[in-house]
């Protein structure tokens, strides 16, 4: 059953204009957030077991406890660069709900006491674009942002920043270092963003979704959230479901959902006589799951780790029989070999290495060894870099070729089977 | 004082600073570790991932570069994790490296060449295309770019950032189309710009003087001052048996770090045998007579002489010291290279005073309570002056007032000049000249004290004229008659031969 807590007004026209969202209770959930402490509002979001939406899914609360206890200004930072492939969620709701993304920053700034906010939209994403634009206007005219909001002494701006198209820039040190003017490339860590991050103040970076997330938990406590989803994984998600389903779209349902129910029950199962064969849970970058891992598959963070994928960004990816896993590995293959900074050496050079094997051996060029050769370039490739984006491209690589040997054998033998034919002939 | 702490290397037990970073204690136990990216004198980068570490109780490997030691860590570099690691990110730098060794300028002194030895890897797993960019790259009048050998470690582009604060590099592109590059119309042609092509680790920017000169490994290198100006970077000349090829820089925290300005680094080639002056001379306007410096010096006759001397900053404090010592002198005067920018500093390295040793000619002034006039004032005393020794600068293309000074002092009725190079001018005079041939800063031992007032040892290399004398052998052979110059220990080192000339085998 879909769960909707963040998109329960959605179809509804005018929801993302002010009158219209303040019609639904919109801005309701301020007024009461500002009457409490701050740090009030950082323990409630902790209790609540809210994890970051963008991928890594980290604990949103814990995150926000990590600033220093000092003076120096704080930015909070929206991350709407949503560039996942398969995720479209932040941009359904920057388009439907912008006044919801906007209450939810400006609790989130008065939890962690900021001033400034920036959300960094997606320079692709032109009507999200101008409806946050446009919905910021109205909310710096009803007094919602600016000075002294709704009286209560706290000031907060919040700006756009488009950024300029690379994937890189939805990492959030990549993030900061866009915003700051620079090349758009993954910062060292330490120091971490929450004691040096945006112009080397503290810095929050949350996505769209987690923030929008903190509405419902000011407004309805921190108990009742935690009781939606699974024991660790609290709360509703709202999943991009896209490939070979009749449905496609956002379903948001509670975390702990069975994938094949998201299939077969909400988005109206496969096209007519085809077979599921594979389906990528959380975004290009996760592990690819099998037909049988999907059945035992649930959507939650702690279901798909133990099943060797990763939730992700919630994009699920279905697969069916129609379609051959080595076109798809090398689609994904040549989106990292693109997106890949190059900073550090193995992303740099290992991304581009396996786009050109992949295609190598889709145009019939490959090797038997080279399923090995992946196998290892990739091995090599994780963990061994400063930010993930080696390993978003490391392990959909191994995990399509363990899974789906078969297939890129085939495709590897059958060449070589007409290549020798055509040396008989020459 | 900063707080110790302990940890442990390879299994050595080592005690660092609080703050230090993994691979300073790698340096500090002189253990071996790999890396590009990272250089002492530079921000981290963490870009190269070669510098990998395990640390006890860390799953992960971490970079010892950007990881700080912490009380009781147990690191390690050896374990077989690691070595794979950097196994593998040596094949990831090679991929897309085009194995042009034997025509690189680098080939000897490639830390990627390096490596690739050391771990033979012979066998490139790759058998895929390359990845095409561009070859000799222009980025101006020194230097030449070659973006396929270039492995983007950023070295460059972090020292014009951070160091000369010029910024004319910087990374264009992403991903393996990455490429180094500057911007239209804004060349780099920065003072210090020389400095990027000793920080390459590979051979992706090479000086267009230097490249296709030598093959590194057929030079010699000797630990040296700079004699360019008064700031007296240490330095390292590389040289063999024709001469002198090239200056780099070397670390002295104190003094140049690890850097030199590009001026400094041509400040060898008045030292190479062309040009210089190979044997005493004594010019009148009748005739020219060629003899040694010994029968110059007989030829001199001091006696009752009224002796002017002019001194310029090039000398050593020991030889300031013999020349003061043994002269009677009726004045003494500074000659500077241009007393209009003589105090100029370019608040990095770069200073006006174009001598490496002014401190130490005022120190032996002023411990013998003499007094230096401006050279200026020489034009009103030259008259009173019987004879008027000049002790020329080393390097005369420091001198831009040159001709106009060699002018004044042919006015004097007698003049000595001593210097390693001549002048067209002193060859025609009207009254009687010596020219007499002095040594180089590569060919004396000394002290030179430079503008901070430190203190710095030279040492003699080579002989490169045999028949150059310093101050200190001139006023030898003056005190003495004597040539046997092998009593003074100074002296016996300088006439060490050329390491070259002995070792040279067949090549």
């Amino acid at each position: 059953m879909e769960h909707k807590l963040l998109t329960e007004h959605y179809n509804k026209d005018n929801y993302k204009s002010l009158e219209g969202y303040k019609q639904c209770g919109g801005y309701e959930t301020l007024k009461l957030a500002l009457n409490k402490q701050p740090k009030e509002l950082v323990e409630m979001v902790k209790a609540s077991g809210l994890r970051g939406r963008g991928g890594a899914g980290f604990p949103t609360g814990v995150k926000w406890s990590f600033l220093p206890d000092n003076n120096e200004p704080r930015y909070l930072l929206c991350n709407a660069d949503e560039g996942e492939p398969g995720t479209f969620k932040d941009r359904m709701m920057m388009e439907k709900a912008p006044h919801q993304l906007i209450e939810g920053m400006i609790i989130s700034a008065f939890a962690i006491q900021s001033h400034k906010s920036y959300i960094y939209i997606r320079g692709e994403y032109t009507d999200s674009i101008s409806i946050i634009e446009q919905a910021l206007k109205e909310a710096y005219k009803q007094g919602y942002l600016g000075k002294n909001i709704l009286n209560s002494g706290f000031d907060h701006e919040m700006d756009i920043y488009v950024g300029a198209g690379a994937y890189i820039c939805g990492e959030e040190t990549g993030m900061i270092s866009s915003l700051e003017g620079k090349k758009g490339q993954p910062k060292l860590k330490p120091p971490y963003p929450a004691v040096k991050g945006y112009l080397e103040k503290p810095t929050v970076v949350n996505n769209v979704e987690t923030l929008a997330a903190v509405v419902p938990i000011v407004r309805d406590g921190a108990e009742k959230y935690k009781a939606i989803g699974t024991e660790r994984s609290a709360g509703t998600k709202i999943f991009s479901v896209s490939g070979n389903v009749v449905k496609p779209g956002n379903y948001e349902v509670p975390l702990g959902y069975p994938l094949m129910d998201m299939i077969n029950k909400l988005c109206g199962g496969l096209p007519p006589g085809r077979k599921l064969k594979a389906c990528i849970p959380g975004g290009s970058s996760a592990p690819v799951l099998t037909a049988e891992e999907c059945e035992k598959a649930c959507l939650d963070y702690e279901n798909l780790m133990d099943l060797g994928s990763m939730l992700g960004s919630g994009a699920i990816i279905v697969i069916d029989d129609s379609n051959s896993m080595v076109d798809i590995l090398s689609v994904i293959m040549h989106f990292y070999h693109h997106e890949s900074c190059g900073q550090c050496t193995p992303c740099r050079e290992g991304t581009g290495w396996l786009d050109q094997i992949v295609k190598n051996i889709l145009h019939g060029k490959g090797r038997l060894q080279d399923l090995d050769l992946i196998q290892n370039i990739s091995q090599h490739m994780m963990g061994k870099t400063i930010c993930a984006l080696s390993d978003a491209a490391a392990l959909p690589a191994i995990s399509f070729v363990t899974k789906f040997k078969n297939e890129f054998i085939d495709y590897i033998q059958q060449n070589k089977i007409s290549s020798d034919n055509l040396n008989q002939v020459v | 004082m900063k707080k110790m702490i302990k940890c442990t290397i390879n299994n050595y037990p080592v005690e660092v600073e609080e703050g230090t970073t993994i691979i300073q204690a790698f340096k500090k136990l002189e253990q071996e570790i790999a890396h590009y990216c990272w250089h002492p004198g530079l921000s981290i980068a963490g870009v190269c991932r070669l510098c990998m570490v395990e640390i006890e109780g860390n799953n992960k490997l971490q970079i010892a570069c950007n990881t700080v030691v912490q009380d009781g860590m147990v690191i390690t570099n050896q374990s077989q994790k690691v070595k794979d690691t950097v196994r593998w990110g040596l094949e990831f730098h090679l991929i897309n490296h085009p194995l042009d060794c034997p025509i690189c300028d680098q080939a000897g002194e490639c830390v990627l060449q390096e490596q690739y030895m050391k771990f033979g890897a012979y066998q490139p797993l790759m058998s895929e295309d390359k990845v095409k960019k561009r070859k000799v790259v222009d980025l101006g009048s020194k230097i030449v770019l070659d973006t396929e050998r270039c492995i983007l470690c950023a070295r460059c582009t972090r020292f014009t950032d951070e160091i000369s604060k010029t910024k004319e590099l910087g990374i264009f592109n992403r991903g393996d189309r990455s490429e180094i590059g500057i911007f239209k119309n804004k060349p780099l042609e920065n003072d210090y710009a020389l400095n990027t092509v000793d920080i390459c680790p590979v051979g992706a920017l090479t000086s267009k003087k230097f490249r296709f000169q030598q093959r590194v490994w057929y030079l010699k290198k000797a630990p040296s001052v700079c004699t360019g100006c008064s700031t007296g970077c240490n330095i390292d000349v590389y040289y063999n048996e024709e001469g002198l090829w090239r200056i780099r820089p070397r670390h002295n925290s104190s003094i140049n770090q690890y850097w030199m300005c590009d001026k400094g680094r041509e400040t060898f080639k008045h030292v190479n045998p062309s040009g210089r002056l190979k044997s005493s001379f004594r010019h009148t306007a009748e005739q020219t007579e060629k003899m040694t410096t010994f029968q110059a010096l007989q030829t001199l006759k001091l006696d009752s002489k009224k002796i002017g001397l002019v001194l310029t900053g090039s000398y050593t404090c020991e030889e300031y010291d013999a020349f003061l010592d043994f002269f009677q002198l009726h004045s003494i005067y500074h000659w500077k290279n241009n007393p209009k920018n003589f105090e100029d500093y370019d608040n990095f390295l770069i200073r006006g005073d174009k001598n490496p040793n002014t401190k130490g000619l005022l120190e032996s002034i002023n411990k013998r309570q003499l007094k230096l006039e401006d050279c200026t004032q020489l034009e009103q005393n030259i008259s009173h002056l019987d004879l008027l020794i000049v002790c020329a600068p080393e390097n005369h293309k420091l001198y831009p007032c040159l001709e106009e000074k060699i002018n004044l002092f042919l006015k004097s009725k007698e003049l000595v000049w001593i210097s390693p190079h001549s002048h067209t001018l002193l060859q025609k005079p009207i009254n009687t000249v010596w020219t007499i041939p002095s040594k180089t800063y590569f060919e004396k031992t000394g002290t030179f004290i430079n503008h901070h007032g430190t203190r710095q040892k030279i040492k003699a290399v080579a002989s490169i004229v045999d028949s150059a004398r310093s101050l200190e052998e001139i006023i030898h052979i003056l005190k003495t008659g004597q040539t046997d110059l092998t009593q003074i220990a100074s002296i016996r080192d300088k006439m060490k031969t050329n390491y070259f000339m002995e070792q040279k085998g067949s090549l």
